[in-house]
C-alpha cells in the first residue's frame, strides 16, 4: 500500500463504500472479516470506523475505502454525511434479530433517500451472522423480496465463518464498475467527455441480481 | 418505341429543343417517382410530401430551367384544402407537373410569342411521350406570379390554365362573392347574360383565414386613444403595459418576447352547390362558425430557431459566465481583476468594464436584503436539482450569482467586484453577530451544494452560536431563544427513540426509592456512585441539564427515573473538513481501528451530560439509554416498566447485563466514561468552536481562487436557472416535463466533472459549458413557449397539447448536440383541428376590436368574426358537365368519368391583393 514512485497512480479507481445498519449487526466485524480475514469480538463503534484496502477485481486495480458506522441512534445525524459520495452503500443486517431487518426499510433506506448524493449509487442488501441458522428469524426470501423491492443486491453472509464476505463485496465492486457515472467520478484522472456517451436512462433502477 | 430523331443536321434549333424535352421527360418517366428519389430529387423544404427533380435546356443561345415536381404517396385525390398543397395543385387542381422557365434574373418569360412557343414545345414533347403531366410557364412580371400551362388528356381533351393577379387595389365587384360568382360565370357562359336572372349551378368552397390582433399592434398613437376612452378605468390601461409574461417565474430576472405573435384560424367551408349569385351573396354574411372545419396554426416567433437574432434569457448570461471561468484561470487572486493599474499579461487586454460603486450598492442591497428563505422549503425542489451541485435556489449564494448574471454581462471584472463587497458584507454580518440573511441555521449542513454555500450555512451556524455564548450568562442558565432551540432539537431526538413520555414525570416518589435501595445489590455491576437516594432534594439539585424523564427507565442503581440529558449537536462539518479527516483517517489506515478524536470527544460528551442529569448513574445506565442493543435484559423490560407504571409493587430490579462485546471489549467506552466528568452540555466546551471556524470560513471566503468561485458559480447558476424554469407553469405538456428531467440529468453530468478535483483539458471544459449552455437555451426556448401556449389557450387543455407537440417535433432535429447551431430552412406550418367544444376558447383569442381599430380599417369582405375580417380568402369555383355521351365514347378515360371538371377557379386574395387561377378542359 505504499505509494509507488512511479508517476502513474497506483490505482485506476477509487470507490468510496458506506457500511450502515443497526447497532451489533456485525458491519465491524464484515469489514474486519474483510480487511484482515480474521474474526474477533470488537466494541461498540464509536462514531464511524474507516479501512483501506486495495484489491484487484475485474481488471482493474481498485482502492476501496470502505467506512464503517455506528448504529446506534445518537450518532446517526453525524453519520449522514458519511453518505456524501459513497458509490455503494451496504446495508447489514442480523439474520436472527428481526428488528435489524425492518429496520432497514423503517429507517436505513430512508436515510439513503435523504442523505446519498449519488443518484446511481449501488445498494447492496446483507444479512450478517447465517452461522447462527437455528437462531435464524428473517428468511432468505424475506431478505431477496425487500432486495427486488429496493432494487439492490442481495447476499447472506457470516463473518465469523467467512461464508460470502469476499463476494459481497466483490460483487458490489463488479456493479459499481459496471456503472459508467460511477466510474467518471471514481476514476483516477482519466477525463471522460459526457457529450460523447449516451445520457443516463432517466429512470432505470439497478437491477437486484439474486 | 419512337427513334429518337437524331439527323442534327436538318433538325431545326426548334425540333432540337423539343426531342431534348422529351429526353428528359422520357427518363423521368420511365424512372419512376422511388428512382427519381435515389437520383437526387430533392424533398420541398416546407412541403413534407413534395419533391422535385430538374434540368438545364438550351434553345439558341437561352438557358432554360425544367423542374418536375411530384409526391411520393400516392394520394391523387389529394384533400382540396389539404395544407401541403403547393400553390399550383392548389390554384389548378393538379397534383404533378412540370414548370420550364428561362434561367434569368426575373425568372419569367416577358413576352407572349415565347411563352406560347415554349409551352407548345413542352406539349408536343408531353405527348411524344405519351404523358399527360400538366405544364406551366411563369409569365409576364415575377410579381404577378402569374403562368399559363396545359395539359393532354387523352387524345381528345386539353386543359389549359391561366392564372394572375391583381396586386393593387381590387375592383369593389371582386371583393364579394357576388362578384367572383359572376366572374366564374363569365368564363364559360357564352354569351354576356344577364346574370341575375340567368342562374348557373356552380359548386363552391371556401377557406378563410384570421388572425388575432397583434398585442402590439396598436403604436402609441392608438394606446393613448385607449386611454383617452378608458379614463378612470386605471386597471385596463395598465394591462396593455404589462408584459406577457409578468407573473412567469423568470421575470424576476428577464422578460422575453413572446413566442407566440398570434394565432391564424382557418375556418373552412365545404364545397357546396349555389344556383346563383344571391346565394352567394348570402355566404357572406355567415359567420366562421358556420363554417365546417376550424384549423388553428400558432404564429411563433422567428426567435425560436433564428439564432442569428441573438440569444437572451439565461442561457446567453450563462454563456458570458462560462466565458468569465474561462478567463478566471489567469490570474491567482480575484482582486487582480479588480484593480485597474494591474498589468497582468492578459488580464490587462479584458476591457469589460467594472460596474459603478452606485450599481454594486443597490445590487447588494438587493442580495442582502432579508427575504423570506424560500429554499428550505423543498416543496417545488424536485430531487433532481440536488444532484447538480450548487446552492439552492433562495439561498444567498444563489442570489448572489443570479443578479451577477445580470451585471453588466458578468464579465470577470464584475464579478471579481461583486464578490469582494460580497464577502466584505458577510464579514460585517459576522463581526456584528448579524444573522446572515436568506441562510438558515439548521444545524445538519447539505453536502450536496457548493462549498461557498456549506460555508455560508456553516458561518450561519456559527454566527448564532457566537450569539448565545456571548449573551448567555455564564451561570448555565440558558437564554430563552437557545432553551427552546435546544430542547426542540431533542425533541425530535427523543421522538424518534419513542422514548420520551410526559406522564411518567410523576413516578420519582420516596417510597420506590425505598424499593430500590433493596434492588441494587442484587446487580451485577459494583460500582456505587452517588447517594441521590438517600436525600432526593440533594439530587435534584445536583442534577443539571436534563431534557425530561426517559420513559419507564430507571437507574439501575438509585431506582430513580432515568434523564435524558441536553447534549451537544453533533458538529456541523463542510465537505472540506469531512475531506481532511478522510485524509487523516487515510494516514492511519493501518491501524487496527481508527476512531477519530472528533467521535470520542462526542461521546464524551454525551457521557458527562449524561452523568450530570443523573448523578447516580453507572455506565450500565448510559449504555441502556444510549446504545440499547448491548443491554441484554434476562427478562422482557417492556413487560416489567408497564407493571412500574400501573402497580406501586414493580418486579425490580430487571436482571440483566451487558452484552458480551461491550463487556469484554468495550473498555474504551468504559475508559471514556471514567474519564468524563459531569458537565451539562450548556457548560461543556462547545464541540464547536463557533469563533474559530467562522474565522477560518471567512478566510476561506477572502482568499478564494477565482476559478474555484467561478466554478461554484457556474454550478449554482446552472442549478437556480434550472429551477426558476422548472417553475413554469405549462400545464400537462408531457414531453416539456420529460426535457427539463433530461436536462437535469445532462447538467449534472457535465458539471460533475467541473467540481471532480482533477482540472481536465481547459478547452474541452469550456467547449463542454458552451454546448452546455446551448443545450439550455433549448429547453429554456421551449418552456417560455410552453408557457406561452398553457396561458393562451388555458381553456383548451387539448388543443394546447398538441400544438406544443407539432412545434416540439418540428424543433427537436435542431436540439442536436452540435455546438454550431443549425441552419434550419424548414418552417413550421402545421395547424391543429379545434373540436367544436373548443371554438368558444378559439374565439375569445378574437376580442371585438376597439373603436379605433374598426374606424381604420374599411369592412369589405364580409364573414366577419366578432368584427375581423378575414386577412385571406380564397374560394374554388368548378362546374362539371356530362360528357361521356356517344360521341365522346372512344375514349375510355372519359366513359369511366361521366362528370367531368370543365372549368376550375381559384380564387385568393384581399382588399388589395387578389390572385386568380382559371382552368379549362376544351375539346376541340
Amino acid at each position: 500500500m505504499d505509494p509507488s514512485p512511479s508517476s502513474q497512480p497506483e490505482f485506476d479507481y477509487l470507490f468510496k463504500l458506506l457500511m450502515i445498519g443497526d447497532s451489533g449487526v456485525g458491519k465491524s466485524s464484515l469489514l474486519l472479516r474483510f480487511t484482515s480475514d480474521s474474526f474477533e469480538d470488537l466494541s461498540p463503534t464509536i462514531g464511524v470506523d474507516f479501512k483501506v484496502k486495495m484489491v484487484t477485481i475485474g481488471g482493474k486495480k481498485l482502492k476501496l475505502a470502505i467506512w464503517d458506522t455506528a448504529g446506534q441512534e445518537r450518532f446517526r445525524t453525524l453519520t449522514s454525511s458519511y453518505y456524501r459520495g459513497a458509490q455503494g452503500i451496504i446495508m447489514v443486517y442480523d439474520v436472527t434479530r428481526r428488528d435489524t431487518f425492518t429496520n432497514l426499510s423503517d429507517v436505513w433506506a430512508k436515510e439513503i433517500d435523504l442523505y446519498s448524493t449519488n443518484q446511481d449509487c449501488i445498494k447492496m442488501l446483507v444479512g450478517n451472522k447465517v452461522d447462527k441458522e437455528i437462531e435464524r428469524t428473517v428468511s432468505k426470501k424475506e431478505g431477496i423480496d425487500f432486495a427486488r423491492e429496493y432494487g439492490c443486491l442481495f447476499l447472506e453472509c457470516s463473518a465469523k465463518t467467512r461464508v460470502n464476505v469476499e463476494q459481497c463485496f466483490e460483487e458490489l465492486v463488479l456493479k459499481i464498475l459496471e456503472t459508467p457515472s460511477l466510474l467518471t467520478e471514481g476514476s483516477a484522472g482519466l477525463k471522460k467527455n459526457i457529450f460523447k456517451q449516451k445520457p443516463p436512462p432517466a429512470d432505470a433502477s439497478t437491477s437486484s441480481c439474486c | 418505341m419512337i427513334e429518337g430523331f437524331d439527323d442534327f443536321t436538318i433538325a431545326s434549333t426548334w425540333e432540337r429543343f423539343i426531342s431534348e424535352i422529351e429526353g428528359f421527360c422520357r427518363l423521368w418517366f420511365v424512372d419512376g417517382h422511388k428512382n427519381l428519389l435515389d437520383k437526387g430529387a430533392e424533398c420541398l423544404a416546407s412541403r413534407s410530401n413534395m419533391y422535385m427533380i430538374k434540368c438545364e435546356l438550351k434553345h439558341g443561345v437561352k438557358l432554360y430551367m425544367m423542374e418536375y415536381y411530384f409526391q411520393i404517396h400516392g394520394n391523387d385525390k389529394a384533400e382540396q384544402w389539404d395544407d401541403d398543397l403547393h400553390s399550383l395543385q392548389l390554384s389548378f387542381g393538379v397534383t404533378e407537373f412540370l414548370i420550364i422557365a428561362p434561367i434569368s434574373a426575373s425568372g419569367v418569360v416577358l413576352d407572349a410569342p415565347e411563352s406560347s412557343k415554349l409551352l407548345s414545345a413542352v406539349a408536343i414533347a408531353l405527348s411524344n411521350c405519351g404523358s399527360n403531366w400538366p405544364a406551366f410557364v411563369p409569365v409576364h412580371d415575377p410579381s404577378r406570379k402569374a403562368y399559363i400551362g396545359i395539359q393532354n388528356m387523352g387524345t381528345t381533351f386539353t386543359r389549359r390554365f391561366d392564372s394572375d393577379r391583381i396586386g393593387s387595389q381590387v375592383p369593389v365587384r371582386l371583393l364579394h362573392l357576388e362578384g367572383l360568382y359572376e366572374l366564374f360565370v363569365s368564363k364559360f357562359a357564352l354569351t354576356s347574360v344577364d346574370f341575375s336572372t340567368n342562374c348557373f349551378s356552380v359548386r363552391s368552397t371556401m377557406r378563410l383565414t384570421y388572425r388575432t390582433p397583434y398585442a402590439d399592434d396598436d403604436d402609441a398613437e392608438s394606446q393613448d386613444h385607449i386611454n383617452r376612452e378608458s379614463k378612470g378605468d386605471a386597471i385596463e390601461f395598465n394591462h396593455i403595459k404589462k408584459q406577457w409574461d409578468d407573473d412567469c417565474p423568470w421575470a424576476e430576472w428577464y422578460s422575453s418576447e413572446d413566442p407566440i405573435k398570434g394565432f391564424e384560424l382557418t375556418a373552412i367551408w365545404p364545397k357546396k352547390m349555389f344556383e346563383g349569385s344571391v346565394e352567394m351573396a348570402e355566404l357572406e354574411n355567415e359567420s366562421p362558425f358556420d363554417a365546417e372545419k376550424w384549423l388553428l396554426f400558432p404564429i411563433i416567433s422567428q426567435n425560436m430557431i433564428d439564432d442569428s437574432i441573438g440569444k437572451f434569457g439565461f442561457a446567453s448570461q450563462l454563456s458570458h459566465l462560462v466565458s468569465a471561468l474561462d478567463i478566471s484561470f489567469e490570474a491567482k487572486y480575484l482582486e487582480d481583476f479588480v484593480s485597474a493599474e494591474n498589468s497582468g499579461s492578459d488580464i490587462s487586454k479584458i476591457s469589460d468594464c467594472i460596474p459603478p460603486p452606485a450599481v454594486v450598492d443597490r445590487i447588494l442591497k438587493e442580495i442582502f436584503q432579508n427575504g423570506v428563505e424560500s429554499w428550505n422549503s423543498v416543496d417545488f425542489e424536485k430531487r433532481n436539482s440536488r444532484f447538480i451541485k450548487g446552492a439552492p435556489l433562495g439561498s444567498l449564494f444563489a442570489e448572489f450569482c443570479l443578479h451577477l448574471l445580470w451585471l453588466g454581462n458578468c464579465n470577470i471584472r464584475a464579478i471579481a467586484t461583486l464578490w469582494i463587497e460580497f464577502v466584505r458584507e458577510v464579514r460585517w454580518c459576522w463581526e456584528e453577530s448579524q444573522p446572515l440573511p436568506k441562510m438558515s441555521a439548521s444545524s445538519s449542513i447539505d453536502l450536496a451544494t457548493c462549498l461557498v454555500h456549506q460555508k455560508l450555512q456553516m458561518l450561519a451556524i456559527c454566527i448564532e452560536k457566537k450569539n448565545l455564548l456571548v449573551h448567555e450568562p455564564p451561570s448555565g442558565v440558558e437564554s430563552e431563544a437557545s432553551s427552546v432551540n435546544k430542547v426542540d432539537l431533542h425533541d425530535t431526538f427523543d421522538q424518534s427513540q419513542d422514548m420520551l413520555s410526559k406522564t411518567s414525570l410523576g413516578t420519582s416518589s420516596p417510597p420506590r426509592l425505598v424499593v430500590q435501595h433493596g434492588a441494587e445489590e442484587s446487580l451485577a455491576c459494583s460500582q456505587p456512585h452517588g447517594t441521590g437516594y438517600r436525600d432526593l432534594l440533594a439530587t435534584d439539585v445536583k442534577r443539571k441539564g436534563s431534557a425530561g424523564v426517559v420513559d419507564s427507565m430507571m437507574l439501575l442503581h438509585s431506582y430513580q427515573n432515568m434523564h435524558s440529558p441536553i447534549i451537544q449537536d453533533a458538529p456541523p462539518m463542510t465537505e472540506d473538513m469531512h475531506e481532511e479527516r478522510l485524509r487523516a483517517a487515510e494516514a492511519f489506515g493501518n491501524l487496527l481501528s481508527f476512531s477519530g478524536q472528533l467521535e470520542r470527544d462526542i461521546l464524551s460528551s454525551d457521557m458527562s451530560a449524561f452523568k450530570a442529569a443523573n448523578p447516580d448513574a453507572v455506565f450500565e445506565d448510559f449504555i441502556r439509554w444510549h446504545s440499547p442493543g448491548d443491554w441484554e435484559s434476562d427478562e422482557a423490560e417492556d413487560k416489567s416498566i408497564h407493571d412500574i407504571v400501573n402497580s406501586p409493587k414493580p418486579n425490580w430490579p430487571p436482571k440483566g447485563r451487558l452484552s458480551q462485546r461491550m463487556a469484554e471489549h468495550g473498555s474504551l467506552w468504559r475508559q471514556i466514561w471514567n474519564t468524563s466528568p459531569a458537565i451539562p452540555s450548556s457548560e461543556q466546551r462547545p464541540l464547536l468552536d463557533p469563533i474559530r471556524e467562522g474565522e477560518k470560513i471567512l478566510h476561506y471566503l477572502e482568499t478564494l481562487r477565482p476559478y474555484q468561485l467561478l466554478e461554484q458559480m457556474i454550478c449554482t447558476s446552472f442549478r437556480a436557472a434550472a429551477d426558476i424554469l422548472n417553475q413554469t407553469k405549462f400545464g400537462d405538456f408531457r414531453l416539456m416535463k420529460a426535457k427539463i428531467d433530461q436536462l437535469y440529468c445532462t447538467l449534472a453530468s457535465t458539471l460533475k466533472s467541473l467540481i471532480a478535483n482533477h482540472v481536465p483539458d481547459r478547452v474541452e471544459l469550456i467547449g463542454d459549458l458552451k454546448q452546455l449552455c446551448v443545450v439550455f437555451g433549448h429547453i429554456e426556448k421551449l418552456v417560455i413557449l410552453a408557457a406561452s401556449i398553457h396561458r393562451k389557450l388555458f381553456d383548451a387543455p387539448r388543443l394546447s397539447q398538441a400544438i406544443f407537440q407539432d412545434y416540439f417535433d418540428f424543433y427537436l432535429p435542431k436540439m442536436g448536440t452540435g455546438l454550431a447551431s443549425l441552419c434550419y430552412d424548414k418552417v413550421f406550418n402545421v395547424k391543429q383541428v379545434v373540436k367544436v367544444h373548443e371554438r368558444d376558447v378559439i374565439a375569445s383569442l378574437f376580442p371585438p376590436p376597439t373603436a379605433s381599430q374598426s374606424w381604420r380599417k374599411v369592412l369589405s369582405m364580409g364573414n366577419l368574426l366578432f368584427g375581423h375580417e378575414p386577412i385571406l380568402r380564397e374560394i374554388i369555383f368548378s362546374v362539371y358537365d356530362n360528357v361521356s355521351n356517344g360521341q365522346y365514347s372512344g375514349s375510355n378515360l372519359l366513359a369511366s368519368m361521366g362528370d367531368i371538371e370543365t372549368h376550375r377557379m381559384y380564387i385568393c386574395g384581399t382588399s388589395n391583393d387578389l390572385r386568380v387561377a382559371l382552368s379549362v378542359t376544351s375539346w376541340d
